[in-house]
């Protein structure tokens, strides 16, 4: 206690934090863009960055008391890695409450930055509060409202908005491949909640091209709500509505987004288990009905029930593929709206005791429609029918600095995946993690997300090794190397593949208000230099190497960010073609009035798709925007957010995209747009009462 | 006959996706064979410089298994020999099986400099068994080793095997033997936890890139977890086992598309 409290005083000397509050936001945005940026450029499926942005936000407003916090909790910071969510529980534990949020500076593996990153979701509370019943003037008095509205539009016109049926031949015909709705996006949200008791919400989105009025569509077109009750006496959870079930590493049960490879090399293991409320506007991986967890000493036992209408070309009592898009703006996509019935129960037991957790997941599919895919090479093994049961066992153990995880999951059709893994920190400047996984052919699930390359957790097998290494005060290097293998052709490579990943970034705090990264990425596949489908096919690796420097600093009330990166990539020897991308950003926020404001410029040169940038960009509140560029051409934006009050906000972002090789057209179908240029605006009303 | 032309096509097939350095040359006890600059281990046929810090005079077995086959494996062993003026050091491998083996057989001197520097030079007598001909041949093969402690926690190590790049020429036949330079450091956060890189540059193949970990986590037990890359990442994860004058270890490596290679070597150090 005594060397606690001298360690507790050499800190406060030497070492102070900002005197006001981090901005949540920025440090949140700053999180999606670490995440998100390399997670898009990764995968083949549209990211859902609703739940994870909605729940930092809610954390930022229901900090996290890391006095009475348990591991469960913690890990839904997704910047903490497994090591350093072990060492702020193990001190907890073996020293007591923490007195002052200082004191994080004695926890292993925590440097000023994770802190600093920390700080806007974490608050040192009472160690133990008494436990409080929640009455029903309690909700109206000391619940919190929030209604958003949000506007988009793009000002080009697309062709799909165009019709003249005076000069089609079959006006009726060509009608109905057109959109039927007009080209504004708009979507309404409304959420309550009672500290982190209570939570419910309202969504409605209409997207842009769907029907709001007219005979085919009244209103939105997709609706989805939700009510969430959490630590009732022995009921841990209980939701009803729209919700998602996350268990083990993902191999059962994890329909969202799983932190899959990016700078946070560490963070490989599937966390916010759980039944959780579902609030965002995909359309697709949620479920629909109701679920509890309950708390029996130290088993966790869920069950939940689903039944819900998706989404597929269903003819003749089958379908060949689930429609996901959640789009319904032509006729086409509107008779694919809602004609398959999905059933879904499934449960888990977890049993948790100290360094020792283990669990079981099962759950079984029914749909009213057979799935037949079209049967190809690639996709011989996926799954076909109308119904299925998948389940398997999860585990993690610490023993001494070791931390050990690992899924293993089996469909009805005895195909099989496994992941298994570990992380330990030798000494505070160092953690490593390695990871094994092998998910066979036939493996192919609903609902599974789990560490791997492609998105579909299938065919493929691997080994993932992760190292940080903070050798110095404010510099810290992160890499990862991954060797993997599908046994099995996939899309666009016609054979039995190998490939492999690094990446390299070293980290640099020099100051407060100045950081920078340069990180060095280079990734090796296979792909098809035949045609797709060929008697013999060839298959060629693809290499790409990227280099990428990031700079972010502030001054006063401006803050400045600069990216300058580079990709070479490499299809068939010896041609290859290059991408270059740089971008300014200017924010500033005015400290007389509640105004703050966002500018990009931006230049991109790749040669050809391959060569293809994502880059994160600000946006108004709960909109993502990582938009994908190839070619020649430059993009700004200008985003802007005004407070008329406490309860009241707004935000209106303006963007727009120019080519400037050549091109006369942008995109292709509907979406089509004639000239070079493509500007979006956007508008959100946040109202707080 | 068939499993003869068939083991004779996996191994030149295997030689080529794996660009491994020779066969007949050990896998080292360092992870991800980050030997050259591995100043606690004396490995056969990698940094003969490593045989100056040997304090002790040691006896080592090793056996190496190449993707579950047993004709793909290698075994040797080694005797290190320490003395105040010279450490000397003999060390035999062998590769193969009865229709096509390989055999490395090394003498090597070394010397530490007061701990700053270690030099050593290995004569190494090379032996293949061509069925062709259904005879042996040999060639004599030099190597030389440097070791240099730049800082209490820092080192580098070289090497170069074969420089001369000898060759082997037979009626129906050119066997070259490889010829290969690295370049490895050593960096120890602590005295239990190393850090090791390395590069290897045989003459007519890819560089190889490795870098390992090794961590004393208990008094007798080591983690190590490594990786290399040749042309194909391969992840590296082993074990190591010290009671007192027995030192075991045990080292795996999975190949993208051969599979797994494992490594079991014993060592055995006389004196107290």
């Amino acid at each position: 206690m005594k060397h606690k409290s001298i360690s507790l005083l050499c800190f406060l000397i030497l070492f102070s934090f900002p005197s006001g509050a981090q901005d949540a936001i920025t440090t949140t945005e700053q999180l999606i863009a670490d995440i998100f940026e390399q997670y898009t450029a990764e995968s083949e499926d549209d990211i859902d960055y609703d739940p994870f942005y909605e729940e930092l936000i809610f954390f930022s407003q229901n900090p996290i008391n890391l006095n009475r916090t348990l591991r469960e909790e913690l890990e839904r910071l997704p910047f903490l890695s497994e090591t350093q969510v072990e060492n702020i529980l193990s001190h907890v534990y073996r020293f007591g409450p923490l007195q002052s949020i200082y004191e994080l500076q004695l926890i292993e593996g925590l440097d000023m930055t994770d802190i600093r990153r920390m700080l806007p979701f974490v608050v040192v509370g009472e160690a133990s509060e008494p436990g409080r019943k929640i009455y029903w003037h309690d909700l109206l008095q000391y619940g919190k409202h929030v209604l958003f509205l949000r506007f988009d539009k793009g000002i080009e016109t697309k062709e799909g908005y165009r019709f003249f049926p005076e000069e089609d031949v079959n006006p009726a015909e060509e009608s109905g491949k057109k959109y039927q709705g007009n080209s504004l996006y708009h979507s309404l949200k409304y959420r309550y909640h009672l500290k982190d008791k209570i939570q419910v919400g309202i969504n409605a989105e209409k997207d842009a091209g769907e029907p709001f009025t007219g005979t085919m569509q009244k209103g939105y077109d997709f609706y989805s709500g939700y009510a969430q009750i959490n630590d009732i006496g022995k009921v841990k959870t209980l939701v009803a509505g729209d919700f998602r079930a996350n268990f083990g590493q993902g191999l059962v049960l994890r329909p969202e987004f799983g932190m899959g490879k990016s700078s946070y090399v560490l963070n490989v293991t599937a966390r916010n288990s759980g039944l959780k409320k579902y609030g965002s506007t995909d359309e697709n991986n949620f479920f629909r009905g109701a679920g509890a967890t309950l708390r029996l000493g130290k088993i966790d036992v869920t069950a939940f029930y689903s039944n819900k209408m998706i989404d597929g070309d269903t003819t003749n009592g089958s379908f060949s593929s689930l429609y996901k898009t959640g789009l319904h703006r032509t006729i086409a996509e509107m008779n694919k709206k809602h004609t398959i019935n999905q059933q879904v129960l499934g449960g888990n037991a977890t049993y948790t005791h100290l360094n020792f957790q283990i669990g079981f997941t099962a759950v079984h599919t029914i749909l009213d429609n057979r799935l037949e895919p079209d049967k190809s090479v690639y996709n011989y093994f996926y799954f076909s029918g109308n119904r299925q049961t998948t389940a398997g066992f999860h585990y993690r153990l610490r023993w001494q600095k070791l931390n050990f995880f690992g899924e293993t999951a089996m469909t009805d059709n005895a195909s099989m995946a496994t992941l298994h893994g570990f992380s330990f920190s030798p000494l505070s400047q160092v953690s490593l993690v390695a990871l094994q996984r092998y998910y066979s052919p036939q493996f192919d699930t609903f609902y599974a997300t789990a560490f791997s390359e492609s998105s579909r957790i299938n065919n493929e097998s691997g080994f993932y090794l992760g190292a940080e290494i903070r050798p110095y005060k404010r510099w810290k290097i992160a890499a990862y190397a991954d060797s993997y293998r599908f046994p099995w052709p996939k899309y666009g490579i016609d054979a039995p593949s190998v490939g492999k990943d690094y990446l390299f970034q070293t980290d640099f705090a020099a100051q407060r208000n100045l950081a920078m990264f340069l990180r060095f990425k280079y990734e090796e596949k296979q792909s098809n230099l035949s045609e797709t489908g060929a008697v013999m096919p060839v298959i060629v690796p693809v290499q790409r190497a990227s280099l990428r420097y990031n700079l972010t600093y502030s001054f006063g009330s401006f803050s400045f960010k600069n990216v300058l990166e580079g990709n070479l990539v490499r299809r068939a020897k010896p041609d290859q073609t290059y991408g270059i991308i740089a971008s300014q950003d200017v924010s500033y926020t005015f400290l007389s009035i509640p105004l703050k404001f966002d500018l990009r410029f931006q230049f991109f040169d790749a040669v050809n798709y391959d060569n293809r940038f994502y880059s994160y960009e600000k946006d108004v509140l709960y909109a993502f925007s990582i938009p994908m560029y190839f070619g020649l051409g430059s993009r700004y934006y200008f985003n802007i957010q005004y407070a008329f009050n406490n309860r009241l906000s707004l935000w209106f972002k303006i963007a727009q995209t120019v080519y400037a090789d050549e091109r006369e057209s942008l995109s292709s179908g509907n979406e089509t747009i004639l000239g070079n240029r493509k500007t979006d605006l956007r508008f959100l009303l946040k109202c707080d009462f | 006959m068939k499993k003869i032309i068939l083991l004779l096509f996996c191994i030149s097939f295997i030689q080529f996706v794996i660009s491994q350095i020779s066969n007949v040359i050990p896998s080292s006890t360092s992870i991800a064979q980050t030997s050259v600059a591995d100043r606690h281990s004396w490995n056969a046929f990698h940094n003969p410089a490593m045989l100056g810090y040997l304090e002790k005079s040691e006896l080592g077995l090793q056996y190496e298994n190449r993707y579950l086959l047993s004709e793909l494996s290698t075994r040797s062993v080694q005797v290190g020999f320490s003395s105040k003026l010279v450490n000397a050091g003999v060390s035999y491998s062998h590769f193969g099986y009865s229709l096509y083996h390989e055999m490395l057989t090394g003498l090597a001197l070394a010397r530490n400099f007061s701990d700053k520097f270690a030099m050593g030079v290995q004569f190494n007598y090379y032996a293949a068994y061509f069925s062709s001909t259904n005879s042996y041949r040999s060639a004599l093969l030099t190597q030389v080793g440097l070791s240099a402690r730049l800082s209490p926690s820092f080192s580098i190590g070289f090497n170069t095997f074969n420089p001369f790049q000898t060759i082997i020429i037979t009626e129906y036949n050119i066997k070259r033997i490889p010829g290969i330079f690295s370049l490895g450091s050593e960096y120890f956060f602590s005295p239990e936890f190393v850090w090791r890189t390395q590069i290897d540059k045989e003459v007519s193949s890819n560089y190889r890139f490795a870098t390992g970990f090794e961590y004393q986590m208990l008094q007798h037990l080591t983690i190590k977890l490594g990786a290399y890359d040749s042309g194909y990442l391969v992840p590296c994860l082993g074990f190591g086992f010290n009671a007192g004058s027995f030192i075991a270890d045990l080292n795996c490596e999975l190949h993208p598309f051969l599979g797994l290679n494992t490594m079991a070597a014993v060592k055995y150090r006389f004196g107290k």
